[in-house]
This record gives C-alpha cells, structure tokens and sequence, in this order.
C-alpha cells in the first residue's frame, strides 16, 4: 500500500460516513446540519477524485456542487418551514419498505461486484485541465464566446425579472 | 482562423453592448426611442451585408464549427430585416412596457445574434450553443410585462417547453457523437455515406428532429405556441413567429440536408405524415379562435407545416420554395403584427378590430392585406409561395404517390385557412357595433416599416423571378 492507496481510504470512509451522517445523524435532525454534511460529503467525493488524477473535475466538484448547488438547496431549506420535520415520527412499515428496498439494491451491488473482474491497470485519466483548456480555446472558441453572451443574457433576464419595480 | 467572417454577428453585438452602455445615460422619457436607434443601427449593419457578393465558395473558421455560404447569407439578411420592423413595432408598444425599455430592445439584439449565429452553424454543439442564445433571450422578452398574468404565464410555458426541447436536443446531440465520433457536419457526412442505418444515430437525430421541432412549432411539438403567442408581449410574439421559427427552419435545412442526406433520404414518410398533420392541426383548431395573437399562432403553426412541405421533397426546388415562402411570410406577418400592436391595447379580440376601416384606413388596409397574402392569394407574396411548394410536391408525385396526398391535404388546408383570414377581414370592415371610433395615428416610422411590408409583399407576388434566383443561389450551398 503507499500513500496514494491511504488517502483513498481516507477519502472513501469520509464519504461514506457523511453520507450517512446527512441521512442518519443520531445528534441533530436539524436540516441545515444534514446540508453541512452534504457540503463535507461533496468535498471528500473530489478527494476521490483527486486520487484519481481528474483534478479538473475536482475542482468543478468543489465549485459546482460544494459551492453553488448547496447555496441554492441551503436558501430553500431555510425558506422552507421544517420545523415539523424535527417532530415526525417513524412509521415501522415506512422502516421495513426502506430497508427492503436498500437490501435488495445492496443484494445487486454485491452479486454484481462478485463477477465483475477488476483490471489492474486503469486507462490513464483523459480530460485533465490543460487538454480541456487546448479544446476549450482551439477548437471550440467560437462556442465558447457565444456562452460568454449566454451569460449575459442570462444575467440580465434575472435582474429584469426580479427586481422591485420603480414607481 | 478567420474570424473576420463573423464581422456582421460582431457588428450586431457591439451594436447591443453599445446600446446596453448608451441606455446607462439616457433620460427615461428618451428611454424609448433607443428602439430607433438600433433599428437604424441594424439597417446599416443590413446595408453593409448587401456591400460583398454572395459566396460562391462555402468558407469556414473557427476548426470548421463557423460557415460562411449563400445560406447563411440569406438568413442573416432575413433575421436583420425581421429585427428591424420588430424593433420599430418595440418602439410603439414601449408604453405598455412598465420598465427596462432599453433592455427590452437589447435582448432583441442578442436573440439576434443567436439567429444569425445559428444560420452560420456547422457543427452540432454550434447548433446548441446558438440555439439555447436565442431561447434564453426569448424566456426573458416573453415575461418582460411581469405586471400582466398572461406575459407570466407565456413566460413560465414558454420556460418549461423550452427546457424540454433543449433537453431532447442536447441529448439527441450525445447520441449522434457516440455513433458518429464527430458533431461536425462535415465529419457527419462522411459518416453517414459510408453507413446510413446506424441505429442509435438515427435515435439521435429523431431528437434533434424534436428538439428543432418544438422550435418550428411542428406536429408533435407545437403545444406551447398558441399560449406563448396569446401572452408574450405583440412585439415578442412577433419576433417568436418569425425569427425563432427561421433559425429552426435553417437548422434543419443544415442539419438535415447538409450533413445527414442519406439519413433524412429514408424518412420521407415521417416527414410528410408530420408536415400533413401540422397543416391539418393548425388550419382546424385556428377556426373557432376569438383571440388575434392566438389565432396567428395556431396559423403559425399550419404555416411551419407548409415550410415542412418544402423539406419533405430533398431537393432544390423544394428548399427554394421554403426560402421564398419564408420571405413572404416575414413581411406579411411583420405588417399584421405592427397593426395589432398599434390597435389592440387593452384586448386582443377580434372585436376590437370593430371600426377599424373609419379610425384609420392605412391599418385597415395594410391588416387586409396581410390576412389575404396568409390565405394565399394572388397577386401577394402569400399566393407565390404556397404555389411554388405545391409545385415542388407536385414534381415529385411520379417518385412517390403520397405527395399527391400531401397536396391535396395542403390545398385543404389551404381552403380552411381563407375561413378564419376572412373572419378577420370582415371584423375590420363589417362589424356593426363599434364602440370606439377615435382616429389612431400612426407614427412616421411605423409608416415607414407598415410601407416596407406591403412594398415587399407586393413585390414578392409580382415579380417573384429576382426572389426566386436569389433562393436558388442561396440553397445551391447544400449540394444536392
């Protein structure tokens, strides 16, 4: 094992772990907390990913999902009124048709990884940063200045729509 | 990389950006006459365009994603002229916009380029990227009179839609560059004359057919155009009928005849059955309309079924009638849309076109004769066109009997039209309870673009021999 395979572990238990913190957390059923474990669920996926040289994708990992997506979902959650959701009670057959469900999904997983053959040595990464960026600005600039206006458009559309209207 | 063939899109996005600048200091009373300035920015842009010859050699930029032919000539002179009268009707219905009047006419702009971005498109992900340039501008002028329930509701339809067709387009495009390798018309070609029956390419490309569909507003896909066309503001709903159904209809001409040939050879049958069926659709349900912008959309949609007929045949003489056709069909519905913008204000009924012969007979006029140029008769633009893709249907009879069906399906279609146009006529003129006679006047650059129309109706009708070679030149770049 060398350090690549340790931080692979690392990086796996953490997600797993936040994953399940974002759904089971035995402290809080605040929400908000299971969000925050999302965001740690995401950042530790692009560790992951790191180990597997895409650090492109990890970057967007962050960037997207880490930054922008859990903006938007932590806004809705605080909009929302869940207060009711701290209280809820858990049914026993919603208990038993959930965990009959993770079973069999679990019983696909294992059955499918007990034939599948594992190749030793993966393909090296394609898509890493500086080839992405010889595509983006080669081959396909013209697309890519025309997003530029996209953005533009898009930007003023959401000022147009939302602002408060001047008497 | 010769990016000095994009000089007209440039021309239009400095003009965009200058007039987005320009609006930062412009009093708000002035506000409105922004409009003005880029029509008249636009019509030297469209001038400019006139000072090189068309192409006889297809050039490309940009690694091939950029052509530069007769075709894409052709459109972008059709998008600017469009813009044009779109923006002076902007000008005169800039009172019921509440705020935001010089963004108004620069999202125009930019939805322009979109268009003439997409005329230009040869490779798929150009196809996408300009497509979704013109949908977004679109999302935002449909809502633009956020005040009005009915601009909201066009808006939050026009969004839903407009995200389903984009959905099927972009995952159509995956497709066709899993089985293919390549989004690049060129390399498309290639491929496809080597072997024609992949079957997930044809997956790919039966949603890129949808993903345009929805654009043109075709059968299966045509839903959302009365209701868009009912709420969206005059103007909009306007530039929707026009623009956004031409860069359809010019990507499907690249797409489909450009690069894929020897696929859309083998679905003829699909084409006619959808072309049959979108005449039919949009002729019937047109009858018992009351609403004017919905009745123009339910037309618009029997209209983007006759501009399938000219598809359906995969020739020249077909594809030459549907550039013809669209050039009619770019001024009639420009001189109809400008007079519903200056007479319905506060509905769009029929009814409100009661009296309109005394308050001013130029609108009545020019309204009449856009309704008799869309029934298709002659001597206007509307009559030359139909006939010429009739003609072209009628040609390929011999090759395949169900052209002959198809004819006679359009020239049924063709008979109920008159009904619901001649409604209209007979509101202007016949209606017997008028309950507002005040005179409308019109102002000298709504003259001016209502004179534009009828001149090229009437010219396009009359002497359609210089139109005509015009759309032969320009289609001669697909290569048949």
């Amino acid at each position: 094992m060398n350090a690549l395979d340790y931080f692979f572990y690392l990086f796996a238990g953490l997600t797993l772990l936040c994953g399940l913190m974002v759904v089971v957390n035995p402290f809080s059923r605040n929400p908000v907390t299971s969000a925050m474990f999302l965001v740690l669920m995401m950042v530790s996926l692009s560790g992951l990913y790191v180990t597997l040289h895409a650090f492109f994708l990890a970057a967007v990992q962050i960037l997207v999902y880490a930054g922008a997506v859990m903006v938007l979902f932590l806004f809705v959650i605080m909009l929302l009124d869940l207060k009711e959701e701290e209280h809820r009670k858990i049914k026993l057959a919603t208990l038993f048709l959930g965990a009959l469900s993770v079973g069999s999904i679990a019983f696909i997983l294992v059955k499918l990884l007990g034939n599948a053959r594992l190749v030793s040595d993966a393909p090296s990464a394609e898509g890493s940063t500086i080839e992405l960026g010889l595509k983006l600005f080669r081959q396909y600039t013209l697309p890519f200045e025309i997003v530029s206006l996209l953005l533009l458009v898009a930007m003023m559309g959401a000022i147009l729509l939302s602002k408060k209207e001047i008497k | 990389m010769n990016f000095s063939l994009t000089y007209l899109e440039l021309a239009v996005v400095a003009l965009a950006l200058g007039l987005l600048l320009l609006e930062l200091w412009t009093p708000t009373a002035l506000k409105p006459k922004l409009g003005y300035v880029a029509a008249a920015g636009l019509a030297l842009i469209l001038g400019w365009s006139f000072a090189d010859t068309i192409p006889s050699e297809s050039a490309t930029a940009f690694s091939q994603m950029y052509v530069r032919d007769g075709l894409a000539l052709f459109f972008k002179r059709f998008f600017l002229m469009a813009a044009i009268l779109v923006l002076i009707m902007s000008v005169e219905f800039s009172d019921r916009i509440r705020m935001g009047v010089g963004e108004f006419y620069v999202l125009i702009l930019f939805a322009l380029t979109g268009m003439m971005f997409a005329s230009s498109a040869n490779d798929l992900i150009m196809v996408f990227v300009s497509l979704e340039l013109i949908t977004i501008s679109f999302y935002v002028l449909v809502s633009f009179q956020r005040s009005r329930m009915g601009s909201l509701e066009a808006g939050v339809k026009y969004l839903i839609m407009g995200a389903l067709s984009s959905a099927f387009l972009i995952f159509g495009i995956a497709l066709v560059f899993g089985s293919a390798g390549t989004t690049n018309f060129d390399g498309l070609l290639q491929v496809t004359k080597g072997a024609a029956d992949d079957k997930v390419l044809w997956l790919g490309l039966l949603l890129v057919l949808a993903g345009l569909g929805f654009k043109i507003a075709a059968f299966p896909f045509q839903m959302w155009a009365p209701d868009v066309y009912q709420g969206a503001p005059t103007p909009v709903t306007a530039f929707l009928a026009v623009g956004s159904k031409a860069a359809g209809i010019v990507l499907l001409l690249r797409v489909f005849l450009g690069a894929v040939p020897p696929v859309t050879g083998q679905w003829t049958k699909l084409l006619m059955v959808m072309a049959a069926i979108t005449i039919l659709y949009g002729n019937l349900c047109a009858i018992p309309q009351r609403n004017l912008k919905r009745l123009l959309g339910y037309s618009s949609i029997a209209n983007a079924g006759y501009l399938l007929l000219g598809l359906s045949v995969l020739n020249a003489s077909g594809c030459s009638a549907m550039l013809y056709y669209l050039a009619g069909y770019l001024f009639t519905l420009a001189a109809a849309f400008t007079v519903i913008c200056l007479v319905a204000r506060e509905s769009d009924d029929i009814s409100s076109l009661a009296g309109l012969s005394q308050r001013s007979p130029l609108l009545a006029a020019c309204l009449t004769l856009a309704m008799v140029s869309l029934g298709g008769i002659p001597p206007l633009a509307g009559f030359f066109g139909k006939f010429l893709l009739l003609k072209s249907i009628i040609e390929q009879g011999p090759v395949n009997p169900g052209y002959y069906c198809l004819a006679g399906t359009a020239l049924f279609g063709v008979v109920v039209s008159l009904y619901y146009y001649f409604g209209v006529i007979r509101a202007i003129y016949l209606s017997k309870e008028a309950p507002d006679l005040t005179p409308i006047t019109v102002s000298v650059p709504a003259r001016l673009s209502l004179g534009v129309c009828v001149i090229g109706m009437f010219y396009l009708g009359l002497f359609p021999q210089t139109a005509l070679l015009v759309a032969q030149e320009a289609v001669s770049a697909l290569k048949f």
